[in-house]
């Protein structure tokens, strides 16, 4: 419990850091006054305009009071507005933010359902033709970023086969699944791969290793069939790398978010971190890294809690200190 | 309940266990392994069979070779292994998994890695029970609290609910037991079960095993690397060297009239209570034989204090005893016979004209 | 006591007889032999008499249409839009694309070695600092980090005039030393904390060395293999991290890379594969060299953490 208080602590710690970094960041380089607000205007607007603006949005106080101006709204659920688009910053991510998570959520899944049982047999067939296979495909994939491997599946299943639109309409499960099915998947295919590839490698090796392990050959040696020697004593020891790296690669599938995004013409929150980021929108910007921050963060603190729970080593480990 | 059932409907006809030249050989990079090389022998139901030797003398892949656990790859299995009158040595590990835990368990020597860190207890002691006796998890819980009782752990309702890394190294070894024990097997194989623990528990574990093995009529095969851990604890003895049994016998035979200079050796390398502090242990020189390239001749030769020039040529066979036909040897010229006691003196006339 | 194990090492063995040596072998093989060859086009792109210059145009009858050849004999990968040789704009972007990749690795591996070897060295409030700096880099998604630093620099530069110098490379090449500065520093870090307990690093401090000797004269050369393997695995990364940018329109506007290539040429892929997917083929051919090569490494070095 103490550790994960103290988990906390570091997220919190880290939280705030990052979110204050990247405001001041915004801020360099404006020293005149109503800089911040000429930036977002786009430079061509008249000085009292921007002096309006800047008052509006307290602009010209330091920044530590700027910061905590902007934390507590964002505490209270209002995330700024975007200048440029002239709505709010709530109201610009609405209809963006599912897109972006079906994006995440299911090329995750997928990459799991594909790594699992692919890295398992591997490691079990070690050394055979599957497993050769494996590690060669997991080798090509990891090399594949999505910037490459999206025109080779465009080519493929849109110019080739024309199995699926160019465009990736914005349809939600609840309206038409099947659309929505054949929208996203494309655009998910292209994110899961690699990360099938990266997480097949690291749970293949992590397996082999477990199985060399003297509890294992007990385990056979009680006449526990194969299938259940692996997936209940072989995998479940094996899956920390494999819980990790997904915590890193959370942060990947934004970045790949980004790509795909562009690659199928979806209204995502990567096209809007893009175009904000480009458009010096800088309350989306500080705003959405800041969520994006948050959601990483806290899935990782997510991750080890989940060590604890499969590990009772780690949990009683934790129940001492 | 069906522990005692099992052990009382046991038939006792015929051995248990016999071996009959018993190879298994790896085929690895550097050359073919001869790990077991030629074994015979034959353990009659509810005895207990001692195999001592060196590191390296396949005493431990011949457990395994007569479990089956081998690694499939490179492994070259030859020989008849009879295990309850049925030929089990050419069976699949497919085929094994029946026998495995359920009539022939065995024990590991490391009690610290050998118990599945993510697992409790008494799901790891109950999982045979539900795999071959098709128990409910509630009767296979019940059981395995039963067995935790028989292998003398405290509170062990308390205990089949915690995870190893919760237990000391005597406890996991006691777990260890009540696993192998939970089908009823009637063949036990323990693999240096004692190697690992501290000194003052080796000794309650192998009473351990001992009790238990007399209550459910079980057999044992006691794989070790220590002469004094056999002693008490066997009905006969075979000494392994390089790959080969080279002697065979009663226990009580074995020490009173030890044929092969290895064996005395083993038991030379004992310290005894007896001996003043500062004794110098004996060691015996040199190395286990390779098993890619096996010496000509007697395989101790290159070691042996009482080596002639027959031994380095001439391999010998394994040969009963004139006063006792079970006890069997594999050496020409036998602790007790005149060349060896004329070596014997040349050798001590040697050492003291060196000193 | 050497065969102590001598039995279970026999099984071992037995279990590794037949490993997939040869293909592995293959791979790296590849590798070097790809990233050669690529390095010395590169390198005399200019000398090179198959290599068009940066420049050239493919006319037909004096005009300059766009995609005019597909790839064939005139122009090897085909031509693209403004009917430049693809062929030669790749070599062209490979050399700025190897430059920025190599520049920046060296970048995070200089920072991200020194804080790693000093945080792990030093262990105590050291460690901790280093820790929190590596987390905050962590936190941010690489790719919005990388893009928030590109940005900012270009407009900061305009108003910070001492800043002017910075070429596009160089901004490029900075933000993506920034971005491996976290992983590097994390895996020295934990590479230096299993050195210093080591007996020869043991002794050394025991006998009174100072400790810049001992992280100089003893941990520094020994975490050789392990920053040479993560550096050759981190320079896939890194190339693919600056295709992206560039596709996501912040790469270097003369020599064009790789990325900028694939964006300029994506929208006309039903029209014209080869602008597209020769650009990708390059990316993917030296992201996969470098992969094989850092595997190769990791696995004959034995070291576990090269997946960054």
């Amino acid at each position: 419990m103490r550790y994960f208080l103290q988990r906390l602590l570091q997220f919190a710690i880290v939280f705030f850091l990052v979110t204050f970094g990247v405001m001041v960041f915004m801020r360099i380089g404006m020293n005149k006054p109503g800089d911040p607000a000429r930036t977002m205007l786009g430079g061509l607007v008249p000085d009292d305009k921007a002096a309006a603006v800047n008052k509006q949005y307290h602009l010209n106080d330091n920044l530590f009071s700027q910061y905590f101006f902007w934390l507590t709204k964002m505490f209270r659920g209002d995330f700024g507005i975007s200048v440029q688009q002239n709505v709010t910053v709530a109201n610009y991510m609405k209809g963006r933010v599912l897109v972006t998570f079906f994006l995440g959520f299911y090329s995750l899944l997928w990459a799991l359902i594909i790594a699992v049982p692919v890295a398992v047999y591997q490691a079990y067939r070690r050394d055979s033709n599957f497993d050769r296979a494996g590690n060669l495909f997991s080798f090509l994939f990891v090399s594949l970023p999505a910037l490459v491997l999206a025109p080779f599946i465009i080519q493929l299943f849109v110019i080739r086969l024309g199995w699926f639109p160019r465009i990736s309409e914005k349809v939600m499960p609840w309206q038409d699944l099947g659309a929505h099915f054949k929208n996203f998947f494309l655009p998910v295919l292209v994110l899961t791969l690699p990360l099938a590839a990266i997480f097949s490698r690291l749970l293949r090796a992590d397996i082999v290793q477990t199985l060399q392990s003297d509890f294992i050959t007990l385990a056979s040696a009680k006449g526990v069939p194969p299938s259940r020697v692996l997936w209940t004593h072989a995998l479940r020891n094996s899956l920390f790398s494999l819980l990790s790296s997904v915590g890193v690669q959370l942060g990947a599938i934004v970045g790949g978010a980004l790509v795909v995004e562009q690659y199928f013409t979806m209204k995502g929150m990567g096209a809007l971190l893009l175009t904000s980021i480009l458009s010096k929108d800088l309350f989306v910007v500080q705003s959405v890294t800041a969520i994006v921050v948050a959601v990483v963060s806290l899935a990782n603190l997510l991750i080890d809690l989940l060590y604890a729970v499969i590990d009772p080593r780690i949990r009683h480990a934790r129940a001492l200190t | 309940m069906s522990i005692s059932i099992q052990a009382a409907t046991r038939t006792s006809d015929g051995p248990l266990l016999q071996l009959e030249d018993v190879r298994t050989h790896f085929q690895t990079p550097r050359g073919l392994v001869r790990a077991v090389d030629g074994v015979s022998l034959t353990l009659e139901r509810g005895k207990a069979l001692g195999i001592v030797g060196e590191s390296g003398s396949g005493k431990t892949i011949l457990s395994r070779s007569i479990m089956g656990l081998l690694p499939t790859r490179g492994t070259i299995r030859q020989g008849s292994i009879r295990f309850e009158g049925r030929e089990i040595g050419g069976l699949s590990r497919r085929a094994m998994r029946d026998v495995w835990g359920k009539e022939m368990a065995m024990i590991f020597q490391d009690p610290m890695t050998s118990l599945n860190p993510l697992m409790k207890i008494g799901a790891q002691i109950a999982e045979p029970l539900r795999i071959h006796l098709d128990m409910s998890r509630s009767d296979a819980w019940a059981t395995a609290e039963r067995l935790m009782q028989d292998v003398r752990i405290p509170a062990p309702g308390r205990r089949l609910r915690q995870y190893p890394h919760e237990l000391s190294g005597g406890m996991r070894q006691r777990i260890m037991i009540a696993i192998a024990m939970a089908c009823g097997p009637t063949l036990l194989l323990a693999d240096e079960p004692t190697t690992a623990l501290d000194v003052t528990v080796q000794a309650q574990i192998l009473d351990l095993l001992g009790e238990q093995r007399r209550d459910r009529n079980m057999s044992l095969l006691l794989v070790t690397h220590d002469l004094g851990v056999v002693a008490g604890h066997t009905d006969e003895i075979g000494v392994m060297y390089g790959g080969k049994l080279v002697e065979m016998a009663p226990t009580g035979e074995l020490f009173a009239n030890m044929k092969m200079p290895y064996t005395e050796a083993l038991l030379q390398s004992i310290p005894k209570l007896a001996d003043a502090s500062h004794t110098r242990l004996n060691v015996i020189g040199g190395r286990p034989p390779d098993l890619v390239n096996p010496p000509i001749g007697c395989r101790f030769s290159p070691r042996c204090p009482y080596v002639q020039d027959r031994c380095r040529e001439e391999e010998p066979p394994l040969v009963p005893t004139v006063e006792d036909p079970r006890h069997t040897y594999a050496c020409w010229y036998p602790v007790g016979s005149p060349e060896y006691h004329e070596t014997k003196a040349r050798r001590q006339r040697e050492a003291e004209v060196a000193a | 006591m050497t065969t102590a194990i001598a039995a279970t090492e026999a099984t071992r063995d037995a279990e590794k007889v037949k490993p997939a040596r040869k293909q592995r072998h293959l791979g790296w093989m590849f590798g070097t032999a790809w990233l050669v060859v690529l390095s010395v086009c590169a390198l005399f792109a200019n000398q090179l008499p198959f290599i068009r210059t940066y420049d050239a145009k493919i006319k037909i009858a004096g005009k300059a249409k766009g995609y005019n050849f597909g790839p064939g004999w005139t122009a090897w990968l085909g031509t693209d839009n403004s009917s430049h040789d693809v062929f030669a704009r790749c070599i062209y972007g490979a050399r700025q694309t190897l430059i920025i990749g190599i520049g920046a690795t060296i970048i995070g591996l200089t920072v991200g070695g020194l804080l790693g070897v000093i945080a792990g060295y030093y262990r105590g409030w050291v460690d901790r600092v280093v820790s929190v700096i590596v987390d905050c880099l962590l936190a941010m998604p690489a790719l919005l980090l990388a893009l928030l630093l590109i940005q900012r620099t270009d407009q900061i530069k305009e108003t910070i005039t001492a800043l002017g110098w910075l070429t596009r490379t160089e901004e490029i090449t900075v933000t993506l030393g920034v971005l491996a500065i976290a992983p590097f520093a994390r895996i020295v870090r934990a590479q230096t904390l299993g050195l210093r307990e080591r007996d020869f690093v043991l002794a050394a401090r025991s006998l009174g060395a100072k400790s810049q000797r001992v992280i100089w004269r003893e941990i520094m050369p020994n975490l050789v293999p392990a920053m040479v393997t993560v550096a050759v695995t981190g320079l896939g990364i890194l190339i693919a991290a600056e295709g992206t940018l560039a596709f996501l329109g912040l790469g270097v506007p003369r020599p064009q890379t790789w990325g900028t290539m694939i964006d300029a040429a994506r929208d006309d892929l039903s029209k014209a594969w080869w602008a597209t997917m020769f650009p990708c083929l390059f990316l993917f051919l030296t992201v996969l060299s470098f992969n094989f090569i850092g595997d190769h490494l990791a696995r004959k070095f034995d070291i576990r953490e090269a997946a960054v």
